[in-house]
């Protein structure tokens, strides 16, 4: 095997190294383990997640009818909170998780790095997402009448973009200093690729929204919120990160998910493989989107790059659609729920990124109404949330030992398909209203229909709660190192749930799919 | 009879974890001001396109004091960079004169800072511009006393012992975000003092 160029030191069998840290209430708050602060962030993203799909739901139907059972600005504000909220306390922090829990493993390192500040990193995030939260209900939110619920809010929302980034550099500094020896970057697993990518473009484009709010709140506490700081066009500041391309830039890691769980699931490796990089890279760089803020460069959607931008995203969307596909066609598809949610999450993507391009064409002024704008949105958003799905299902054995319930998996790729496609079309169909007179009096229902959607996602988030707590539970079966039977990358090669230290000594990697050389 | 030995294989290189991670902390920290210094570039473009000045009337930004404090920080690059070769000579003494050095002109730049507020006579609550200024200085601030934080931190690890020629990964580290918030102030210097 190439695994077998074993390194001078002598090898050790991994699972006589420590036992497995198992979260208790004596290590939940001390720990620097990267596999609990991991699966800190993805279990309380996906309770975070619920709620947010909630509020948007709620929100949407103010716009039905006249008689809402919510105030103007109370649904602005439920607006506004789920929209930021399902980005930075649902999508970012779902990947994080993975990424924390899952690319030290993948890159065959017996931690993340700084353990400590993965841990603090995680814990500010959590409570700064609490203290927004309750900020933003006690009238705190963007443009809300508290004064100091509204600095609240803002300082908040700057905690947890600090802890965010501090998590990302912890994952990317793995991702770059500790891979085993033989791991080149071309040879690093996708997930953990991804991570690479999609991180470096949040660290590049997360400070901007940090400094967008620190504008706000200065301008909010010393002068009387005059500029930046007054409360209509607070919110108007940080939209740039729910619109194209910035949207983007939180489905960069999703990708890397769907490109391991077809490889693994179809048994195949993935013959385009640097395609697929290529891909992944061109996605990154096109997502960048903090220079095209409309409150700052109000005329951003007529400049030639942000069209070129929009438009350009479905190249390398197809290169990576082409690429997994010939997964499908070289190997054997195995039914199991994570490739179904995997696909699901690539249909979204893509129908995200045709919205996109719409958007970009701008004689169809599909700007004008904003609900096409949410549409996209929502699709965009759906997609990273079957993406992490995917993830969960396919790495939930690793991270609890036990296979999950594949039923609800199974019933979660209907859900979430079924939730995306009616959350984020529905809207996509009503922004066309200014174009075709018609649509006019389908306006209330294809909002009601919208929401339905956003309450199947709602349900998408709970089912993938569920099926992670159901490998977790007494009497699952009991998941073997490669839970799967097919894995490829060194996640599979350490048992589930990993060791303290996570492997023995590891043989230098020979390729990107090391597993599949020790069977050759 | 001797046997022959073969010499050991070397060490596998010790990555160099705390310099990569300082690193992608300082480009996430250069563009907090990347976005900050965007935004004061568009809303002062905005104003002057207006027909009015930018500056509000009885404010001026002297350059003399912008100018030291800029003279100081790229001095301080220097003791830096001297603190990260004379350690990795094994010099301690040169390593904490250095870092103490650089300490001091830190010091001095939060001092002139401080006195140039005094000049300005900006009230942050005249409008855009002291929102504007007072957040991107006062942000560089705060992003200098981090990297005092940081190097003095690293200046008692070496007291303590921590770091030799071969491996003084703090000392570098240090010297990464400490060049990143020189290299702040002079977007800061170029986009808010000179042209103005």
């Amino acid at each position: 095997m190439a695994l077998t160029d074993t390194r001078p030191e002598t090898g050790t069998d991994a699972s006589a190294v420590a036992p497995s840290v198992v979260p208790s209430p004596l290590t939940i708050f001390g720990t620097g383990d990267h596999k609990a602060v991991g699966t800190f962030y993805v279990l309380a993203a996906l309770v975070f997640g619920i709620a947010g799909w909630v509020a948007a739901a709620l929100s949407l139907g103010h716009e039905v009818g006249s008689n809402s059972f919510l105030s103007g600005s109370t649904a602005m504000q439920l607006g506004q909170t789920s929209n930021l909220g399902l980005i930075l306390l649902v999508i970012v922090p779902l990947f994080l998780g993975l990424g924390t829990y899952i690319v030290p493993l993948q890159v065959g390192a017996s931690t993340v790095a700084f353990p400590r500040a993965a841990a603090a990193a995680m814990w500010t995030w959590l409570l700064s997402s609490g203290v927004f939260i309750v900020a933003s209900f006690i009238d705190g939110g963007f443009g809300g009448s508290r004064e100091k619920s509204v600095s609240l809010t803002l300082m908040a929302l700057g905690g947890l973009i600090v802890a965010l980034l501090l998590g990302t550099v912890c994952v990317l500094t793995t991702a770059v200093t500790l891979r085993t020896p033989g791991m080149t970057l071309d040879r690093v697993p996708m997930f953990s690729f991804s991570m690479l990518v999609g991180g470096a473009i949040w660290l590049l484009t997360l400070p901007v929204l940090l400094a967008n709010l620190l504008l706000i709140w200065v301008d909010h506490r010393y002068n009387g919120g005059t500029t930046f700081g007054a409360g209509a066009i607070q919110f108007d500041q940080v939209l740039w990160i729910t619109y194209e391309p910035q949207i983007y830039a939180f489905l960069i890691p999703g990708l890397g998910i769907v490109a391991d769980v077809i490889a693994t699931l179809t048994g195949a490796r993935l013959g385009q493989r640097n395609i697929l990089l290529l891909a992944i890279g061109a996605f990154g760089v096109l997502s960048v989107g903090a220079w095209a803020q409309p409150a700052i460069y109000p005329s951003a959607s007529d400049d030639l790059v942000w069209q070129a931008m929009g438009l350009l995203m479905l190249l390398p969307t197809l290169l990576f659609f082409g690429g997994v596909a010939k997964a499908f066609k070289d190997g054997k598809p195995s039914l199991k729920s994570p490739l179904g949610l995997a696909v699901v999450s690539l249909l979204l993507t893509l129908l995200a990124v045709l919205a996109g391009a719409l958007l970009a064409i701008t004689p169809l002024e599909l700007r004008v109404s904003g609900f096409f704008e949410a549409g996209q949105y929502v699709l965009a958003i759906a997609a990273a949330l079957a993406a992490a799905a995917a993830g969960i299902g396919y790495w939930g054995p690793k991270m609890t030992g036990g296979h999950s319930a594949d039923g609800l998996g199974k019933l979660n790729v209907l859900v979430l398909l079924g939730g995306g496609a009616l959350g984020g079309l529905s809207l996509c169909v009503v922004g066309f209203s200014h174009r075709f007179t018609g649509l006019d009096g389908a306006h209330d229902a294809l909002v009601v229909v919208s929401m339905i959607g956003c309450a199947l996602l709602a349900l998408g988030g709970a089912l993938a709660l569920l099926g992670l707590l159901s490998g977790a539970r007494k009497g699952a079966p009991e998941a073997a190192a490669d839970a799967w039977g097919t894995g490829q990358t060194l996640e599979w090669a350490c048992p589930s749930p990993p060791p303290t230290g996570n492997f023995g000594d590891l043989a230098i990697v020979r390729s990107p799919e090391p597993l599949l050389d020790e069977e050759a | 009879m001797t046997a022959h030995v073969l010499p050991p294989a070397p060490a596998v290189q010790r990555p160099r974890v705390l310099v990569v991670g300082t690193a992608f902390a300082a480009a996430a920290s250069f563009m907090v001001f990347v976005g900050l210094i965007g935004i004061y570039l568009a809303a002062r473009a905005d104003v002057i396109a207006s027909g009015t000045a930018w500056l509000p009337k009885g404010v001026s930004i002297p350059l003399q004091q912008p100018n030291t404090m800029f003279i100081t920080l790229i001095m301080s690059v220097f003791t830096m960079q001297w603190a990260v070769a004379a350690i990795a000579k094994n010099d301690r003494v040169n390593a904490y004169l250095a870092m103490g050095l650089t300490l001091m002109l830190g010091i001095a730049t939060i001092v002139m800072t401080t006195y140039l507020w005094y000049l300005m006579k900006l009230d942050i609550a005249s409008g855009i511009q002291g929102v504007l200024i007072y957040t991107i200085t006062g942000a560089h601030i705060v992003m200098l006393v981090v990297a005092m934080i940081f190097v003095a931190l690293m200046g008692l690890r070496a007291l303590g012992g921590q770091f030799t020629a071969r491996q003084h990964d703090g000392i570098t580290a240090a010297a990464v975000f400490w060049y990143a918030m020189v290299a702040v102030y002079a977007l800061i210097w170029i986009s808010i003092y000179v042209t103005k």
